[in-house]
């Protein structure tokens, strides 16, 4: 291995088995210039220490799996170069989670989250076969593009306020999620969608800090799909009272 | 320094299958990034609030018809407390309505129904046109120059 120095890590620990509170560990490892902090972290797996957890699959940024807390900042460790960091780097799991196991979060809340927003396409009327397919302009498909690239690595709820304060929020990537279908011109189910959005901890909890349009590793803009959601929602409203619920 | 979040931060319905660990809150909780700046964002609804309610009670004395009653509250004005209020008022509002305009254009959907959105300077200078007129009628107003 062509040695580029050495950095240590200070890794966060918690065996459920063990430990009432996380702690944190010290690793020295030997690191190249070109290695991510993931690198690192297989290095100590591989290396130093097997009993280690923490998840990963893609190393691309794309799969969404090692979102971790990396000198407090929520980041992709599979994008995020060593050489940003000095000798020391801080490791541990993403904030505003239930840890699991050292770096490893519990993310069943998220997934419940997810699915509260109903995140597919609901048709008032099934179209026949012979309709043929549910064809989108490329303006359609603009209107909702950005807010489809999520890989719900969850660093937007790590760098959440309101996640931390409030536990009913929905949260950044599933009400931009909600307002993506809602976007979609194939899609008639924004009622129902406005429903959960305005319900507790909807999109009227977010208080627009934008930390969660910081941190995204894809450049999805949670915050604007947010504010949009809540404009769109008051106009929903006020269309209830004109136009019976199911009318369009 | 970070304050804790709350323990059930994330938690799922279901007990998870293993003892976890309380949630860590975001370094400097909650006093990093725009988190402050929001916060006074939203107070300034209290102060919009305050000096709502002070016009109100103007009108009111207003329709009145008591002049002395009248002429006490713009007494009252002279106060060294109402002063320092009036200019934070002033200040406070001013940062409000430009980062209100500074985020409006962000919080608009492509379409409202179906009609498109203007392009992003028509917007600014829109909204900027409105903040200068309504600034400047206000001004002359209470110049005296408007009745």
């Amino acid at each position: 291995m062509n040695g580029q120095g050495t950095k240590t890590f200070v890794v966060t620990r918690f065996d459920p088995d063990r430990d009432e509170a996380p702690r944190t560990q010290e690793y020295e490892v030997p690191v190249r210039e070109d290695w991510k902090v993931l690198d690192a972290l297989n290095y100590i797996k591989d290396e130093l220490d097997p009993t280690l957890s923490h998840r990963w699959s893609c190393r691309m940024a794309v799969c969404g799996s090692c979102g971790m807390q990396v000198n407090g900042e929520p980041k992709l460790t599979c994008k995020t170069a060593l050489r940003e960091y000095g000798d020391r780097v801080e490791v541990g799991p993403l904030a505003n989670f239930p840890v699991v196991r050292d770096l490893v979060i519990e993310m069943e809340g998220f997934l419940e989250r997810l699915k509260a927003v109903k995140p597919w396409i609901i048709q008032a009327k099934e179209a026949a076969v012979i309709e043929g397919t549910n064809r989108q302009t490329p303006e359609q498909l603009a209107e909702f593009k950005q807010y489809s690239m999520c890989i719900n690595c969850m660093l937007c709820y790590a760098a959440c306020p309101v996640v931390a304060n409030e536990p009913d929020f929905l949260g950044p990537a599933a009400l931009a999620l909600g307002h993506r279908y809602n976007q979609d011109s194939r899609d008639d189910g924004d009622s129902e969608r406005h429903e959960v959005f305005r319900g507790d901890g909807g999109v009227f909890a977010c208080s627009f800090a934008n930390e969660c349009s910081e941190v995204c590793p894809k450049n999805v803009d949670p915050s604007k799909a947010i504010q949009q959601a809540k404009l769109l929602n008051v106009l929903d409203w006020a269309r209830s009272f004109v136009v019976p619920r199911g009318g369009r | 320094m970070s304050l804790r979040a709350r323990v059930d931060a994330m938690k799922g319905s279901a007990p998870p299958r293993t003892r976890t660990a309380d949630p860590a809150p975001p370094r400097n909780f909650p006093f990093r990034g725009n988190y402050l700046p929001y916060v006074a964002f939203g107070s300034c609804g209290i102060l919009l609030f305050a000096v709502g309610f002070g016009l109100l009670r103007l009108v009111w004395v207003l329709g009145d018809g008591d002049a002395t009653r009248w002429k006490a509250i713009f007494e009252s004005y002279r106060h060294p407390l109402y002063i320092v209020f009036h200019a934070f008022a002033l200040v406070a509002l001013t940062w409000f309505t430009f980062r209100f305009f500074r985020l409006f254009p962000k919080t608009q959907p492509p379409k409202l129904g179906p009609l498109p959105r203007p392009p992003d300077a028509v917007f600014l200078i829109g909204l900027g046109a409105a903040f200068t007129v309504s600034t400047l009628l206000v001004g002359l107003v209470l110049g005296g120059a408007l009745p």
